[in-house]
């Protein structure tokens, strides 16, 4: 190396060096920005609105009158507290009774030799792709007192009983149905991660097959359980359609379809709304923080590095007692709604003189999907969801991409402080988002609002940490050592992502992707306070064939809705797929 | 109170074909260790779960006290809680969410009939946990404890309700050397002290040889020798169990004549050498020839296999010092004990103590590591 080189050294490191220096606080302050936008800005105009007593549509932007007053008169309402007191109800009864299932299934499928294990695995997971709003219909469809098909099958056979689903009770079956999959996941998993010596120490110890369940696999997966049934919890009591469907017949109002009401209202409540929503989000904020608690406890029941065989009880006959109490719960939470949705949607009439009736084909036609396609409204309203989706897939795409990787790639300062703000919305339901968004945008002139932005940058906050969660996932499977390579290889930053990352993380990309725009289409809570009739989605409108009363038509656009979303999950399902097969080729 | 064990052609086939026990039979008196060593996959530890009745044998039978409890053949199998055993686990098993106290009561509790149940739960505990020396950790959390302080209330629980058979399914595995060493031989006492019969499954023969009144050496699901250790290392009844207990020298040759337990064997280039035999070897017979490292003399020469060798290459390892000999195309490594290596390379007089030869049928076989 000659002296000149060397002298010159210096300079070059410096010119080199200089971008880089504001470059990452640049990026990061970018990165705050657009989530203080996303996340922080309606937050916080919805804790506005909570406290003050102006209405944005009449008294325009900004104009508040703060005043504590106001949120405490809204907390001693007696209809709030009714709500409230049913919302929790509603979802205690729902958790426990989707910790029974979920536990059992869990047990079912990892502890016993019950015949079918794997599709009872899966099955038991189809209720999650269920859309509440199409579950709720169907079992109104099922069990509405008069009119619903299973109490017209109980009248034909004779029985003396009816089934009332407009009720609190129809209420907690229905959740703990649907949402008994959020249990059977954190349990399924404990129960596989669990040493069985320590199940076959108590029994060798004397006790009985019984009293080791209670006294030994229980209480050890007790994290697991208390960590499901929370999560089923928030999940229920962030719930629109279920309750929408079920409830408002009954006149039982838990606090999501309440603060929908109140903003029904003539004129809308917007600051009741808020307190309300306000109120919603501090539960789930706390349910949440409970949560990760437990998780982040010490898990008792894993043991450092040994595999174990799997212990698997011999139930001998009894194995068909528990494959058949799989089929039940698969034929309830499936077989027989889809069939309910089935005959409403092509039958003219849901009337039955008797039960022969259902098999009277003269009284089935396409009227109802006829019906609804002559409505410009549901052409309309398919497109703007198919639009909605994309954009919050693209959007939601990129920025969890670039969240993501600045979390778990690089060491920037402030990359903590990216994390919290992208995980808060985690502890907001999708209602409360659309509440928020509606305070945020609905009083700026020539705004969001009335687009289809509002909505798709809704969703994009709502779910922003599901979708970094999943990307983050698939960048810990990247070994940092293959950027470093590109990087010695001479690469920038910029276009090792470009050719390193975006190619290795591809499958997990689609897959976030996909599942942001199925997410979407599916979303109701978060909709229902941002559509106009030029923005009105999918699920907005199925809620407005239910409410106006038509059953038919209800099931038919449920149906329409179901088919979509099953192809989605299709294209889903296939894309990830071959773009895993694509790069398990390459590696 | 301690009752025997009676194993009788007991087999284990898993679903997938080999049978993982291939007709074992053994019986252990009241009161006796037995140890059963092996490499893994050879089957002990499927052995004690079927004892256990954790895995249900496919034909044999197994009796404790007197007691038929595993007998496919007749439809006979009781569950683990009606044996009347107790059990340590490799993994400890203890139950996180209970304290030292909770975990030592529950077999007491729990138990269906409280057999010998004089004194209430409490003394019982308090004198178990003196026993295996925790007697001032009753109520802490498991959680707290070390990991052999954990097996120490493993094995309180699984002596507190005075089980007529203890099993032990290589409980010192997951600790440290130094510790295991410590607990090795305290565990020793604890039994002989409560004068429970015991089997004891382990892959380690130095716990084998402390623990054991008798060892049953095992490999590919058969019992290939049951003896008592000394008969064990001085006596090994087939070359695996000679090569798996250390005699890693290996002479191959061909039998000449066999007169009782002696035999001459014809090892070449070298010469003749004696050795003793177990096998019904006849002349003409292939044959292996193992011998422990630290059984050859060297330097000396001895009445009988006395031959002239030569060291190409010496370890020194501070306690002791190994050699490699050659003499007339073979090779076998010495030992030589003690902090002073005597002998340079080049030539040496070796003598390999016919006692110490043990020549066993040549199958090929392969070595145990």
């Amino acid at each position: 190396m000659t002296a000149t080189s060397a002298a010159a050294l210096p300079v070059t490191t410096e010119a080199v060096r200089a971008p880089r220096r504001w470059a990452a606080p640049l990026w990061v302050s970018a990165l705050l920005i657009i989530l203080t936008f996303l996340v922080i800005y309606p937050l916080l105009m919805l804790f506005f609105g909570a406290i003050s007593d102006s209405n944005p549509v009449i008294d325009g932007f900004g104009k508040f009158n703060p005043s504590l007053t106001h949120f405490i008169a809204v907390l001693g309402n007696e209809n709030v507290r009714l709500a409230f007191f049913n919302a929790l109800v509603a979802c205690g009864g729902g958790s426990l009774l989707a910790v029974v299932i979920g536990l059992a299934f869990s047990w079912i499928v990892v502890r016993t030799n019950t015949p079918f294990k794997g599709f009872i695995a899966g099955a038991s997971m189809v209720p999650l792709f269920v859309p509440p709003l199409v579950a709720g219909v169907a079992w109104s469809i099922l069990g509405s007192p008069k009119t619903g098909l299973l109490n017209t099958a109980l009248k034909w056979t004779g029985i003396d009983f009816r089934f009332d689903f407009y009720s609190m009770s129809g209420l907690i079956l229905v959740f703990g149905f649907y949402y008994a999959p959020y249990v059977y996941m954190f349990t399924a998993s404990a129960l596989r991660n669990m040493d069985p010596s320590l199940e076959e120490a108590s029994e060798v110890a004397g006790a009985s097959a019984f009293t080791t369940l209670f006294t030994v696999t229980f209480p050890l997966i007790a994290p697991a359980i208390l960590a499901g049934s929370l999560l089923s919890f928030v999940v229920m009591l962030g719930i629109y359609g279920v309750p929408a469907a079920l409830g408002a017949p009954a006149n039982i109002s838990v606090l999501t379809t309440y603060i929908f009401k109140l903003t029904a209202w003539a004129p809308p409540l917007y600051n009741t709304a808020a307190a309300v929503a306000i109120l919603l989000m501090m539960v789930t904020a706390i349910l949440v923080w409970a949560q990760q608690r437990v998780l982040s406890g010490r898990s008792f029941a894993t043991v450092a590095g040994k595999a174990f065989r799997p212990r698997s009880l011999n139930l001998g006959p009894w194995r068909w007692l528990t494959f058949s109490l799989a089929l039940v719960y698969l034929f309830v939470v499936v077989v027989l709604p889809t069939v309910a949705l089935v005959i409403a949607a092509f039958r003219r009439f849901l009337f039955f003189k008797d039960f022969q009736a259902v098999f009277d084909m003269k009284a089935y036609s396409w009227v109802h999907f006829n019906s609804i396609f002559d409505n410009p409204l549901t052409i309309t309203s398919i497109w703007n969801t198919m639009k909605v989706g994309v954009i919050t897939a693209v959007i939601g795409g990129v920025l969890a991409f670039a969240i993501g990787y600045t979390i778990n790639r690089t060491q920037v300062g402030g990359r903590k402080s990216i994390d919290l703000l992208s995980t808060i919305p985690v502890a907001i339901p999708g209602l409360v988002v659309g509440v928020a968004y509606l305070w945020a945008w609905i009083g700026l002139p020539g705004g969001l609002y009335g687009t289809i932005w509002i909505l798709a940058l809704a969703f994009v906050a709502r779910f922003i940490p599901d979708t970094v969660k999943a990307l983050s996932t698939s960048f810990m499977q990247i070994h940092k050592e293959l950027e470093e390579a590109a990087w010695i290889c001479g690469r920038g930053l910029l276009s090792t992502i470009a050719t390193i990352m975006v190619p290795l993380a591809r499958p997990g990309i689609v897959a976030s992707m996909t599942l942001l725009f199925v997410l979407a289409v599916r979303e109701l809570g978060s909709s229902l306070f941002l559509y106009t009739s030029d923005t009105t989605v999918m699920a907005v409108l199925l809620l407005d064939y239910y409410e106006g009363g038509n059953i038919g038509k209800t099931a038919a656009f449920s149906l329409v809705q179901t088919v979509i979303i099953g192809v989605l999950l299709g294209i889903t399902y296939w894309l990830s797929r071959g773009s895993a097969e694509s790069t398990a080729r390459a590696g | 109170m301690s009752a025997a064990l009676l194993i009788e052609d007991l087999v284990k086939k898993f679903a997938t074909g080999k049978a993982a026990v291939d007709g074992v039979s053994f019986d252990v008196p009241a009161g006796e260790i037995v140890v059963l060593l092996g490499p893994s996959g050879c089957g002990k530890t499927t052995t004690l779960r079927c004892v256990a009745g954790l895995e249900h044998p496919t034909s044999g039978r197994i009796s404790i006290g007197g007691r038929v409890v595993s007998e496919p053949e007749r439809g006979v199998l009781v569950s683990p809680r009606e044996r009347d055993i107790g059990m340590v686990f490799q993994s400890y098993a203890v139950w996180p969410h209970m304290t030292v106290h909770q975990n030592v009561a529950y077999p007491l509790k729990y138990r269906r009939k409280s057999k010998g149940s004089g004194g209430d739960i409490n003394t019982k505990v308090r004198e178990t946990l003196e026993l295996v020396g925790l007697g001032e950790y009753a109520e802490r959390p498991v959680t707290s404890l070390s990991g052999g302080q954990m097996q120490r209330v493993a094995l309180a629980r699984s002596l507190v309700y005075r089980p007529q058979l203890l099993l032990l399914d290589e409980p010192l595995s997951n600790l440290d050397s130094k510790l295991r060493i410590r607990l090795r031989d305290e565990l020793r006492r604890i039994l002989k002290m409560t004068g429970m019969t015991g089997l004891y499954v382990t892959h380690d023969q130095s716990e084998a040889v402390v623990l054991g009144d008798r060892i049953g050496v095992m490999r590919n699901g058969k019992l290939l020798q049951m003896a008592p250790p000394g008969e064990i290392y001085n006596r090994p009844a087939d070359s695996f169990v000679a090569n798996f207990t250390g005699a890693s020298n290996v002479l191959l040759g061909k039998v000449l004549e066999r007169k009782g337990e002696q035999a001459v064997i014809d090892l070449g280039a070298a010469g003749h050498i004696q050795a003793w035999t177990p096998q019904a070897l006849v002349a003409g017979d292939k044959a292996r020839v193992a011998l422990r490292a630290e059984n050859i003399r060297l330097g000396e020469r001895g009445p009988a296999n006395s031959f002239t060798g030569r060291v190409t290459e010496r370890r020194y390892q501070g306690m002791q010092t190994i050699y490699d000999v050659e003499f007339g195309g073979q090779k076998v490594e010495v030992l030589e004990l003690g902090t002073a290596a005597r002998h340079n390379d080049g030539e040496v007089a070796i003598t390999l103590p016919p006692e110490t030869c043990w020549a066993y049928r040549d199958e090929g076989q392969p070595t145990a590591d």
